[in-house]
Order: structure tokens, then C-alpha cells, then sequence
């Protein structure tokens, strides 16, 4: 069953004008992308900085509107949609985001922020929280505690936890693992892992670590300069990249130490 | 050349470092592995002489003989740049917006050699070139925004070869940087440890770029070195449960990623979280995660065992 | 324990002094402020007279406490109210952006443009002088003031990533204003107000000294100054006592505001 489905998403930056006169230079961010992200799987996008992954991720969660293209979240346009539409439908698509430092209030208590996604939805429903807070294996009286009082694999946990207590059928991790330490990092993938089992979640999984990718995900998009240079399944593609991009990228993630 | 023996660290809210000894000769290629909290990085302000004011000492550190341990910041500014340097992870960060970047390699080079400003010019020109920057003359003139992040930490790189120093250490000179640019940063390091018979200490989290970087290993966790030697032979056979849990927590690319039964594989993984320094176990750090853990470990500080000095009570000359 | 600054010491003190005294003036001063007592004036400092009398009699000690309650009052009201039109428009402007966020701002540098007493004056001119006025024209030159701290301080806020999740959440702008973005500016708006402080009651001094504020009877350091101007050469003291007290006040309102940034900023807790 198709989650998501993005068709030719274009996205162009103005960029600083270098000339009085002429129109502004442009940068196309992402260009002419389209992926499915099937309920249950794993959709992974690698590339580095500046490959447009970010402007896609922001995409998907319509904080940005693309230039040309759509993004269809079970059949409706998310960027046609009215905002107050759009914030009803948000609960079924949450995201993950890199800094688990600061992607917490820090004045709030992180029973306040997990609960947060609820509030919005106009639920006060203590028991989802604490079912959340099991989830992602953190004792429901830890909510009373401050971000600073936890390790950042904890808070990552914290900020899954949040993304994944309004039941959510897309989950979106930008870089969700990066920041965080390599004995942590298998953690947090296998928590995702076993989530996405659980709840038959579609993830979007977005990394500039192959490896890390490819730990995880189903079908493969490898991005460089917004352009797509492979995307199909993850096992085709590791196993006899076409591109020399995508060999160099195995490379570097240290396919043999 | 450069000796750390026994040196501790300790704050008044615990030990950052703890009875580390290491050796460093001309020449050689040290990896310094370990996460958040390891000590790496204190190791590394260790050999700079830019401990915090607020730690306490013990052990020595001698360069060439010289016990540097309690030595003035007087001493130890003739030491900086001309025997060893350091580089960072950040290469924006380091550099002075304001400033042309051939302005800011000259400068050690005008302070601690007296060059005169044709001469620094035409050293800075000679090392951006030998670390790989195209088009030296005109580079030098550039600001640091007008580099890549690359180029940045290239620039960098010549800053801290401007004095000709006997060792480099780098603190995670690749993790700001892309895949494809981190592996020639490496290479370049590797070259140039080679050319000049300059010794390399590499500190990263990056077991990979570690591999590619050095011939010897040190792996730290709570301050502690738990494993050394050489560093093919660690990472392919490693017996501390710490690095050994390490090695497998890393995700491969290569893995199928699905057992037999279409379920997606889970990683191995290190249960626990790196506690802060105030909660360090008195006895073995890895003692409350550790995988083969015996009643003793959290109390007693495990002896450096055999030819790898692993710390672990689990480890006896037998066992290896 | 991190030892506090020395600005903030001292500045709280000082503020804690000018403050004691206000309040205390509510329910005592030595004498009633306004008490005429023509055979008394010009007394020399003495246990009935702590300061003495001025040119009317009056005791300047309970005119010093009663004054220090009017400057205090105008300079709150002034400052909550200017602040508060200010932060809201400035938290408008940074949460819909676009050509709100241009107008707030324009609007912003054209209330900059006014200089206070020009504005008091001009006030005085139609409605005549009274210190509510002179509170109106404070509070109008804070708005701008507190809309760009505000709003500075909400644009770096909008960019967390813990506002993105509280967006990803489905919470409106509204929402996310109240919870996450005031929360997290309140440190600046407290210190910034705090600075504010001390600029308003010197410019409630000022327009006071101008006879665009305190209308007699009422008490205020800058009447007093103005009152005490023609009698420099023949009692210079009854200067000096009011001035004193506005370096008073204006200093450690000035320095807590300092110290406090020093205290809320992150950057510099770290250098300490």
C-alpha cells in the first residue's frame, strides 16, 4: 500500500544577487525527484551535504512547498491542502530530527513535549504518553525530568517517543542517528527497527552515512546535487552500485576495515 | 620523543583520564578511538599542554627526556607549533573570518621563526601546496568563506605544518566533512606523516578512518586505555569486550540486511548509555555494560593484560 | 556555586535601596512630603529633619521617598506598557514574517525616529502636561525598542528544531508562540525591560525637570531639580539630594540590567 508518494518535486533557492541588474542566480535544491514509500518499509536517501536531502525531508513535512511536483500522503496533496487541514492530517506523518539537543524545549519537561503532538491534536490522554514512553524504553517517570538530565541517546529516544505517540503511519528521520555515538547509534536504528515492525510504519530515512542506510531501509535513493543518481531496491544497489558516486560512498563507510 | 606515562586527569567531579601511558616516535601513525567521554580529547590536550587549570596532574609527560608535566605556559608556547600542532574538527570555526588565510599560516611562521613577510609568503605558498591546494598564489589571498570545507581544513592543515612540528595531532579532522572529501583529508595526513617522517596522532569516533589513517591503536572508554596495538590486528581480532562490542555495534553496508525468515536483522549493540564522568565505576569504566562482567569489575581496576594491554578482569595471559 | 557578577550585586542593592524606600513611602515617611512650613525652611539636617528642609519647608527626606515612589511607578507603568505592546508586536511580526514582519519593522524605525520629549512635549501641547502623559510618551518610545528585541530574539527561537517538531506536531503559530518562543525570549525581555528601567525614570526626570510631568503637589526627583536650580548659589544641597538619587536609581537599574544579561547569557556563563 503506497504511503507517500512524491512526483517531479522540484525545489529552486534564489540565491544573492552578484549583478545590479539580471535576474538572481538560482539553486535548484532537489530536482525532478520522485519516490513511494510503501506502509511497513523503509525508503533511505543518501547523500552529502548540500545533495538536497534536507530540502526534501522539509518536502515531505510541507514546512517547504516545492516548485513543481506534488507530494501525495495517501492520496491527498499535503501542499494543496489548507493549513488548518494540513495540521489535522500532521499527527499521520511526524518527523525525527538530527539534534536531539535541540530538538527539545529545554524550559519544558519532557512529558510536556511528548505530549505535545496530543495537545495539538486537542487530546489529554496521560496514557498514550506513558505507552509511548514504554515504547521507546524509558520509564513513564522520567517525564517529569528536563532534556538536560538525559544522555543524547536517551533524548533521542525522548524525541521518538514524541514523534510516535500520535500514531503516526509515516515517520520522517533526518539524520536521526548522526549526532549520536556509534554503541548508541545501533540502538536507536534497531528502536526504529522494531517500531516499524510493531506499528507498520513507512519511514523516510535520510543519512549521509551509507552504512547507516543501509541497515535499515528497503528501497534506496542516492542523491548528489538534488539529482537522483540510483533508486530502487537497497540489496540491488549495495551489492553492484552503477554509479561510481555510489561505489565511492561504500567506500567511504568502510565496507571492508 | 613524546612520552605519557601514567597520566591521570582528575577534576574535582572525577578522573577525565586515568594511568594512560603512550609512546609516540617520529614517524609514527596513532589512532586514538573512542566515543563521547572516552578521554581522547583529553589525551590530545594532554600532549598540547592545554589541560584546564582546574585538573589535577599526576604521571608525567616528557618530550625528548624532559618531564613536561607541571611546565610553565611560557615552556610550553615554545613547544606548540614547532614541535607538535594540532588541527580540529571544525574547519570554520578555526579560522578567522576576517582574515586571508595566507595571512593566518604566516603568522606562526613570522612569530616563532622571525621569517620576513616575503619569505612567510613564499612558505605558505610551498605548503598549500604540499597539502593539496590548487593554485596556491591566488588562494592565499582568500578569505575563508570563499574556501570549501575541504579546502578549509587543508588550509588548516598548513597552518599546522607552518613551524615544521615533529608531531600533528588531529581531533576528528574528518567528522565535519563529506564521505569523499574525509577520505583525501585522511590520505593527505597519511602522506604527508610519510614524506616529513612526522609522527600522527588521529583521534575519531571513525573506526573506518581510523583504519585507513594509522598502523597503531589505542582504544579509550572512561579515561581509560582499554585496548592497544596494532591497529589491523585490534580491529580484526579485538579481545576488550569494549572494543569488541564497538566493532560489531557498526552497521555494514555489505550485511544482509534480512535473516532467512525476511526479518530485518538487528544490530548487536553495547546496552547502557556512556555514563558522565561523576559516575564512572571506581574499578573497570565498562563494568554495568559489559557483556562478561564479574562481581569485581566495578570495584577493582582491571591490570593491563599481554601484548594488547587490555584492561579486563576477564582477560588473564591464558585466555589469549 | 557560580559567584555572581559584581554588576549584579551591586545593581541589586542599589535597585533593592530605591525600591525599599518607595515602598516604604506608602505607609510612612517622616513627615507628609507636601507639609508647608514656611517659618521651617532652608533647616539644616537634624533628628526631625534627617536632609533638612528645602525653600518651603518642606521635609526633603519624605519628598526624596515620595518622589522615588512616583518615578518608580511611572517608570513600571511606562516600561509594562511600552513592553508589552512592543513584545507582541515584535513576536507578530517574527512568527508571520513577510510583509507584517517588514511593516512592524518600518513602523519600528519610524518610532525611533521620535526623539521622547519632542513626543512629551507634543502631548503636553493638546492634552496639556500631566504625568500621564509623560507615562504615555515613555511608554510609546519603549514600543519600538521591545519590538525588535523581541522580535531579534523570536526569529533565532522559529529556527530551533524543537519549534520544527512542535510545527511537525500540527500546533499553530499561536500555540507555539505561547508555549515555546515567549518562554524561551523571556531572558532577554526581562533584561532588556531592566535597562528600560533606568532610561525611563530619567526621562521622567527630564520631562518632570520641564514641568511635563510630576504637577505639584505631587513629589518627583526632577521637580525637585528644577525647584532647587534657582537657589544653586544659596543651597546647593537641595540639588544634590535629587540627583543623587537619580544616579541612584538610573546605576543599579543600569548595572542589575548588565549583570543579569551577564547571568542569562549561556556565552558568557561559560567564561566565568
Amino acid at each position: 500500500m503506497t504511503l507517500l508518494r512524491a512526483q517531479n518535486l522540484t525545489r529552486r533557492y534564489r540565491l544573492p544577487r552578484t549583478k545590479l541588474l539580471g535576474p538572481a542566480p538560482q539553486l535548484t535544491a532537489v530536482d525532478n525527484i520522485s519516490f513511494d514509500i510503501t506502509a511497513g518499509q523503509t525508503l533511505g536517501v543518501v547523500g552529502e551535504s548540500g545533495s538536497g536531502k534536507s530540502t526534501l525531508a522539509r518536502m515531505v513535512m510541507a514546512f517547504e512547498t516545492p516548485d513543481a511536483g506534488n507530494i501525495q500522503f495517501e492520496g491527498q496533496d499535503i501542499h494543496a491542502l489548507k493549513s488548518a487541514e494540513l495540521r489535522r492530517l500532521r499527527p499521520a506523518f511526524q518527523m525525527i530530527f538530527q539534534d536531539p539537543f535541540s530538538s527539545l524545549d529545554p524550559r519544558r519537561n519532557v512529558g510536556w513535549s511528548i505530549a505535545e503532538p496530543l495537545r495539538a491534536m486537542g487530546m489529554h490522554a496521560p496514557e498514550r504518553v506513558a505507552e509511548a514512553f514504554g515504547q521507546v524504553g524509558l520509564h513513564p517517570q522520567d517525564a517529569g525530568k528536563y532534556p538536560h538530565e538525559f544522555s543524547g541517546g536517551q533524548r533521542q529516544r525522548i524525541a521518538i517517543a514524541r514523534a510516535i505517540v500520535t500514531r503516526p503511519k509515516l515517520l520522517i528521520a533526518d539524520e536521526a542517528v548522526s549526532a549520536l555515538d556509534v554503541s548508541v547509534q545501533a540502538q536507536i536504528l534497531n528502536l526504529l527497527m522494531d517500531l516499524q515492525d510493531d506499528l507498520g510504519l513507512g519511514i523516510l530515512f535520510i543519512s549521509h552515512d551509507l552504512a547507516v542506510v543501509a541497515s535499515i531501509c528497503d528501497t534506496l535513493l542516492v542523491l548528489q546535487h538534488g539529482k537522483a543518481l540510483e533508486h530502487g531496491a537497497a540489496s540491488d544497489i549495495l551489492n553492484n552500485p552503477a554509479h561510481r558516486y555510489t561505489q565511492s560512498l561504500l567506500k567511504a563507510a568502510g565496507d571492508r576495515l | 620523543m613524546f612520552e605519557l606515562q601514567n597520566m591521570t586527569v582528575r577534576f574535582s567531579f572525577g578522573e577525565a583520564l586515568r594511568e594512560a601511558s603512550l609512546r609516540i616516535n617520529p614517524g609514527d601513525r596513532i589512532g586514538i578511538v573512542g566515543e563521547s567521554g572516552s578521554g581522547k580529547s583529553m589525551l590530545a590536550a594532554c600532549l598540547m599542554g592545554m589541560v584546564p587549570d582546574a585538573a589535577e596532574l599526576t604521571g608525567t609527560l616528557g618530550v625528548d627526556g624532559i618531564d613536561m608535566t607541571h611546565a610553565s605556559e611560557a615552556h610550553w608556547q615554545t613547544i606548540r607549533a614547532r614541535r607538535v600542532a594540532m588541527i580540529f574538527q571544525e574547519p570554520m570555526s578555526a579560522l578567522n573570518p576576517l582574515r586571508r588565510v595566507g595571512e593566518t599560516v604566516a603568522e606562526p611562521m613570522r612569530v616563532h621563526l622571525g621569517l620576513g613577510k616575503a619569505q612567510a609568503r613564499a612558505r605558505v605558498s610551498a605548503l598549500f601546496k604540499e597539502v593539496g591546494i590548487p593554485d596556491p598564489d591566488s588562494r592565499l589571498r582568500m578569505f575563508p568563506h570563499e574556501l570549501s570545507g575541504g579546502q578549509r581544513q587543508r588550509v588548516l592543515i598548513a597552518l599546522a605544518l607552518a613551524c615544521d612540528p615533529e608531531l600533528l595531532i588531529a581531533d576528528e579532522p574528518t567528522t565535519a566533512l563529506d564521505a569523499n572529501v574525509a577520505l583525501k583529508i585522511t590520505d593527505l595526513l597519511v602522506d604527508l606523516s610519510r614524506t616529513r617522517n612526522m609522527a600522527l596522532v588521529f583521534i575519531s569516533h571513525d573506526l573506518a578512518a581510523v583504519a585507513r589513517a594509522t598502523t597503531d591503536i589505542a582504544v579509550m572508554y572512561g579515561g581509560d586505555i582499554v585496548e592497544r596495538g596494532r591497529t589491523a590486528e585490534v580491529l580484526a581480532n579485538p579481545v576488550h569486550p569494549y572494543t569488541q562490542g564497538l566493532l560489531a555495534a557498526r552497521p555494514d553496508p555489505r550485511a544482509v540486511p534480512r535473516d532467512a525468515n525476511g526479518r530485518r536483522r538487528r544490530l548487536p549493540t553495547i546496552p547502557g548509555t556512556v555514563p558522565p564522568l561523576y559516575k564512572l565505576p571506581q574499578g573497570c569504566r565498562f563494568s554495568g555494560r559489559c557483556a562478561v562482567e564479574r562481581s569485581a569489575c566495578a570495584y577493582v581496576k582491571p591490570a593491563p593484560v599481554g601484548p594488547r594491554h587490555a584492561t579486563c578482569h576477564a582477560i588473564t595471559q591464558d585466555t589469549l | 556555586m557560580k559567584s555572581l557578577p559584581a554588576n549584579f550585586t551591586i545593581g541589586a542593592v542599589l535597585v533593592a535601596l530605591v525600591l525599599g524606600a518607595a515602598a516604604l513611602s506608602l505607609v510612612w515617611t517622616p513627615h507628609d512630603p507636601t507639609a508647608l512650613n514656611i517659618r521651617g525652611k532652608f533647616a539644616a539636617p537634624s533628628a526631625a529633619h534627617w536632609l533638612g528642609t528645602d525653600q518651603l519647608g518642606r521635609d526633603i527626606v519624605s519628598q526624596l521617598m515620595a518622589a522615588a515612589r512616583n518615578s518608580m511607578t511611572v517608570a513600571i507603568v511606562a516600561v509594562f506598557l511600552g513592553g508589552s505592546i512592543g513584545v507582541a508586536l515584535g513576536l507578530l511580526a517574527s512568527a508571520i514574517g513577510g510583509w507584517v514582519e517588514d511593516g512592524v519593522m518600518r513602523l519600528a524605525d519610524l518610532g525611533f525616529a521620535f526623539p521622547a520629549l519632542l513626543f512629551a512635549i507634543m502631548l503636553a501641547a493638546v492634552f496639556g502636561p500631566s504625568l500621564t502623559n509623560a507615562v504615555l510618551a515613555i511608554a510609546f518610545i519603549n514600543i519600538p525598542i521591545f519590538a525588535r528585541v523581541a522580535r531579534a530574539s523570536a526569529n533565532q527561537v522559529w529556527t530551533r528544531e524543537y519549534v520544527l517538531a512542535a510545527r511537525a506536531a500540527g500546533m499553530n503559530k499561536l500555540a507555539i508562540t505561547r508555549d515555546h518562543i515567549l518562554p524561551n525570549i523571556a531572558a532577554a525581555v526581562i533584561v532588556q525591560a531592566t535597562i528600560e528601567f533606568a532610561v525611563a525614570i530619567l526621562a521622567e526626570a527630564a520631562l518632570s525637570y520641564l514641568g511635563l510631568g510630576a504637577q505639584p503637589p505631587a513629589s518627583s526627583w526632577g521637580r525637585m531639580l528644577s525647584e532647587a536650580q534657582t537657589l544653586i548659589y544659596l543651597a546647593p544641597e537641595l540639588a544634590i539630594y535629587p540627583g543623587l538619587c537619580i544616579v541612584t536609581a538610573v546605576l543599579g537599574f543600569g548595572l542589575l540590567g548588565d549583570g543579569l544579561r551577564d547571568v542569562t547569557d549561556p556565552r558568557l556563563a561559560r567564561a566565568r
